[in-house]
């Protein structure tokens, strides 16, 4: 249901709710009964979960991560004009959506993947509400990048599996497979953000959003 | 009288709460910030929570009445 749509639901309830707080003689009928059954059970519980589900699937969206200021460098890393920085590829060559890609790399894919992602949130808000937030370039992932990830999308696809590097030697392409040699830290593609180190010759790509 | 009175009473307080939850969402669901989510969840959440817990509190231990007997309950809070 889009914001807007549950905005008004809620602000309806609320509407209907007040109606029980200002005439709560309404409900001696059967109808009042009804009504105040929906509006005060019914109608703000599903208002709840909308609005929840609405805040699950808006903390996805790359606005959503880079709202907060320390992600801001992240964000611009995207925009580099350099093929080598492999998220700023990925994302302006959409091969991770554009409007989740914070997200679609950074979430886990196994069975509590989203909820691992979820909660890694709400020890992000902690840490820079309450806690001591790092400088963007010192933030690090809590666990090395699982090529899992990688290979959710690359799995199968014809470049990963038939690329003259991955098939240089007949071990490298099982070695990756089995998370025992990482794309990321292995030396193949350990250009990924670096924020703080970027120097004075990158560039910015001007396009996208 | 008194239970009639106190089922009105009741059913304002938890109309209270949820409206202010819902409003508390509302305000949430508008402001994107990241902490909005935990607003919603923590406060929003709560005072729906309380309200819709606290009408079937009072649905449970209220006394049968009836339309005659709720006209003489106070309508203001």
């Amino acid at each position: 249901m889009p914001t807007f749509a549950i905005v008004i639901l809620v602000l309806f309830s609320a509407v209907l709710a007040g109606v029980v707080v200002l005439r709560p003689a309404i409900t001696a009928s059967r109808a009042g009964k009804i009504l105040a059954f929906g509006v005060l059970f019914f109608l703000p519980l599903f208002s709840l979960v909308e609005g929840m589900e609405n805040e699950m699937q808006r903390s996805e969206s790359t606005a959503f991560c880079l709202s907060c200021h320390l992600m801001e460098p992240y964000g611009k890393s995207l925009h580099i004009d350099d093929p080598t920085y492999l998220a700023a590829a990925h994302y302006q060559n959409h091969r991770v959506p554009a409007d989740e890609a914070c997200y679609t790399c950074h979430t886990d894919y196994a069975m509590f993947g989203t909820l691992e992602a979820k909660l890694g949130g709400l020890r992000h808000i902690y840490i820079y509400y309450l806690g001591k937030p790092p400088q963007p370039q010192d933030i690090k992932l809590y666990k090395p990048f699982n090529n899992r990830e990688c290979l959710h999308c690359h799995l199968g696809a014809r470049s990963f599996e038939q690329g003259a590097t991955h098939n240089a030697d007949p071990a490298t392409l099982p070695a990756i497979k089995a998370n025992t040699l990482s794309c990321i830290s292995s030396g193949c593609h350990d250009t990924v953000h670096n924020v703080g180190r970027w120097g004075d010759k990158v560039k910015f790509w001007e396009g996208g959003s | 009288m008194r239970p009639l009175v106190s089922m009105s009473r009741n059913l304002r307080i938890s109309g209270i709460f949820v409206i202010t939850g819902l409003f508390v969402e509302a305000l949430c669901l508008v402001w994107s910030k990241p902490i909005a989510f935990v607003v919603l969840v923590c406060m929003g959440g709560a005072l729906i929570g309380l309200g819709v817990l606290f009408f079937l509190y009072s649905l449970v231990f209220a006394s049968p009445h009836t339309t005659d007997s709720y006209k003489s309950a106070p309508d203001k809070f």
